[in-house]
């Protein structure tokens, strides 16, 4: 077993559309990463301000300021020291960006002059006790990461497609006449299928976050995201959470979201006899969510959310509902998942231990 | 050993491919042969059970070979007649995996994958990728594979397709010091290969046997029906045309004798002579295309 699975796992990663495509993600990521880094910008009201490395040591210099449980004094304290010095020519101030405690401050507690709303805290965020620091880069990589987890998708289908397809093209009635071809086989190419999903993924999550480690280090881990920049689609998550803990489930759902596509692809890569056909019909079921008119606020998004493009996109299915014990419900991405490589596993066994060759 | 094929049939939509077959092979090695669409192909792959006959059974001493499972698939060794390969292994990757899909332990394995490269004389080429292979040599590294095992069956639909005469001949030899005390069965385009090698042939035609037997017997169905004949080169085209031409054959002064399959005598100088394998495949498939 042991070395058929040696041979398979060649297989799937000696394929030069393989390679191209986990370089590409990579390259990818590198390419999100750095252009991100280096667009940061910040000012920091007074005199000083910059991009890339500058504007990330000027945010940080400003959230140490404040960090901590965010109070009513901080916020007036921060409404006075991010007071706009000159005119707004009418553009409301809740959108207006100097850094990213400014941004995430005036988003909620500004009216459209920049002059403090009247909301407290607690009118904002109820009972909730939020921590802020500086959240802005882990923010922006978990957004990079969104859209990188969607290529890798892509990436698996592609991976898997040619799993058992890619036999019918004229290996099949070898593999099928030996002893093991029919079984043992079978076995090694789901492992492999699922070992390659695996460590695809845990290589593009690690390389992100490795490269978000030395652009960011790990301030703002522990911060909770609803005090996020405004341009953050994450800090509409409506529960208090910490960066780390979006990142965690983030993670968690681009490994439930992948094994998802990895079990629909050895599916439709068992019953398709053409590579290309298992291919294009993964990444059809893969994107057809997006056809869907069913919004965010709509009740049957509970389940839709739960489809793997939803799952590797994470904040929407992150936004659906915490549950009583504290857990969100994008954790029922997990056996939906197993439902998915479940299916896969047993479909694909049976198709391919029962098919004909012609 | 006794594999007896009972009532096998295979229709694919209104195609008969393979009527109602029944034989019953013991040791020895039997060359199949029939043209084009005679089901020769499709009789093989019933019998390695990766086709499912649409009625009748395949069984080896008595049992079915579906119930066997891997019981009879670790006893058989299969030569397809396309058989596709992964162009980025080297030819001794690619006998190390076939042989792990057959059971074979890894000291074993690379000791068989060697030694079999070698009779196939791949053996300078073992560790070059398959994608710059002949197609002769991919034959080559196909019989190889099936052999693996050492099969107690071993099928081969073409094993000669693309091998030049002198590989031809070794793997004939390859074969017959193989047979022994095995099934061995292959079909090919080359009716002398089978000659050479068979003790036992089975024709097909529109997929049903129509003749089994020993070659010896069963071109014994057409003697007194062979001739050759002498005539001018120049009227040579037009006599084969005309009557069932097994061979032509020139000779110094501008003659050429003509090889025929007739009832009666076809010229007046007709020779009778001894019937062969190729002059029954003619006569039973005049006409037809050969697969």
């Amino acid at each position: 077993m042991r070395i058929l699975i040696h041979f398979e796992l060649r297989k799937i990663f000696s394929k030069k559309l393989t390679e191209i495509a986990l370089i590409a993600i990579l390259l990818l990521s590198v390419l999100f990463g750095f252009s991100t880094y280096q667009n940061k910008y910040a000012f920091d009201g007074k005199s000083d301000g910059g991009t890339g490395k500058a504007a990330v040591e000027i945010d940080k210099e400003i959230a140490a300021k404040y960090e901590g449980i965010l109070t009513d004094e901080k916020v007036q304290q921060m409404m006075n020291d991010f007071a706009p010095k000159s005119d707004l020519h009418g553009m409301n101030a809740a959108y207006l960006y100097q850094n990213a405690m400014q941004s995430a401050a005036f988003a909620r507690f500004s009216d459209m002059n920049g002059n403090w709303n009247g909301l407290s805290v607690s009118d904002v965020f109820g009972d909730e006790e939020i921590k802020i620091g500086y959240t802005d880069g882990w923010l922006s990589t978990s957004q990079n990461m969104v859209k990188i987890f969607i290529v890798l998708s892509m990436a698996i289908v592609i991976m898997i497609a040619p799993v058992f397809s890619g036999e019918y093209e004229g290996v099949d009635n070898i593999i099928l006449t030996s002893k093991y071809g029919k079984t043992k086989c079978t076995t090694a190419k789901i492992v492999s299928s699922i070992f390659a999903t695996i460590f695809s993924t845990a290589l593009i999550v690690a390389f992100n976050l490795i490269l978000a480690y030395m652009f960011y280090g790990k301030s703002g881990l522990d911060c909770s995201i609803l005090f996020a920049p405004i341009e953050y689609v994450e800090g509409f998550i409506p529960f208090n959470i910490t960066c780390g803990t979006l990142l965690k489930y983030q993670i968690l759902l681009a490994f439930t979201g992948t094994i998802s596509v990895m079990g629909i692809t050895l599916l439709l890569s068992a019953i398709s006899k053409k590579q290309i056909v298992a291919l294009v019909a993964s990444a059809a079921i893969y994107l057809f969510p997006v056809l869907l008119p069913v919004s965010e606020t709509n009740p049957l998004f509970r389940y839709i959310g739960l489809l793997p493009l939803y799952q590797t996109q994470a904040i929407s299915l992150m936004s659906v509902e915490q549950m009583s014990n504290g857990m969100l419900y994008a954790v029922w991405a997990v056996p939906v998942s197993l439902i998915f490589l479940g299916i896969g596993i047993f479909v694909s066994r049976r198709a391919f231990a029962k098919h004909q060759v012609s | 050993m006794e594999l007896k094929t009972i009532g096998l049939t295979k229709k694919f939509g209104s195609k008969t491919a393979v009527n109602d077959l029944n034989i019953t092979l013991s040791n020895g090695v039997y060359g199949l042969l029939g043209a084009n669409g005679a089901g020769k192909t499709t009789f093989m792959r019933l019998l390695c059970n990766i086709q499912n006959p649409t009625s009748g059974k395949v069984l080896l001493n008595g049992k079915n070979i579906v119930g066997l499972g891997e019981q009879y698939r670790n006893l058989l060794g299969y030569l397809p007649q396309n058989f596709g390969y992964y162009p980025d292994f080297t030819a001794l990757d690619f006998l190390l995996y076939v042989a792990a899909l057959k059971g074979l332990n890894e000291r074993t394995a690379r000791k068989k994958s060697k030694d079999l490269l070698e009779a196939v004389a791949l053996s300078a080429e073992s560790n070059h990728k398959i994608k710059t292979f002949s197609g002769g040599m991919k034959q080559r590294l196909g019989i190889a594979q099936a052999m693996l095992n050492d099969p107690r069956i071993l099928i081969l639909d073409e094993p000669t397709a693309g091998l030049d005469p002198k590989e031809r001949v070794r793997f004939r030899n390859l074969i017959s010091a193989f047979s022994k005390d095995r099934i061995v069965i292959l079909s090919t385009h080359i009716v002398s290969d089978v000659e050479f090698i068979a003790e036992e042939i089975v024709m097909m035609k529109s997929g049903q046997i129509v003749h089994f037997g020993k070659p010896q017997e069963i071109t014994s169905e057409i003697n007194g029906q062979v001739w050759e004949c002498l005539v001018p080169t120049a009227y040579a085209e037009k006599y084969a045309a005309t009557y069932n031409t097994s061979n032509l054959r020139n000779t110094d002064n501008n003659q050429t004798i003509l090889r025929i399959i007739a009832d009666r005598p076809p010229m007046e100088n007709a020779v009778r002579v001894q019937p062969n394998l190729e002059d029954l495949y003619l006569f039973y498939f005049k006409g037809e295309t050969e697969e």
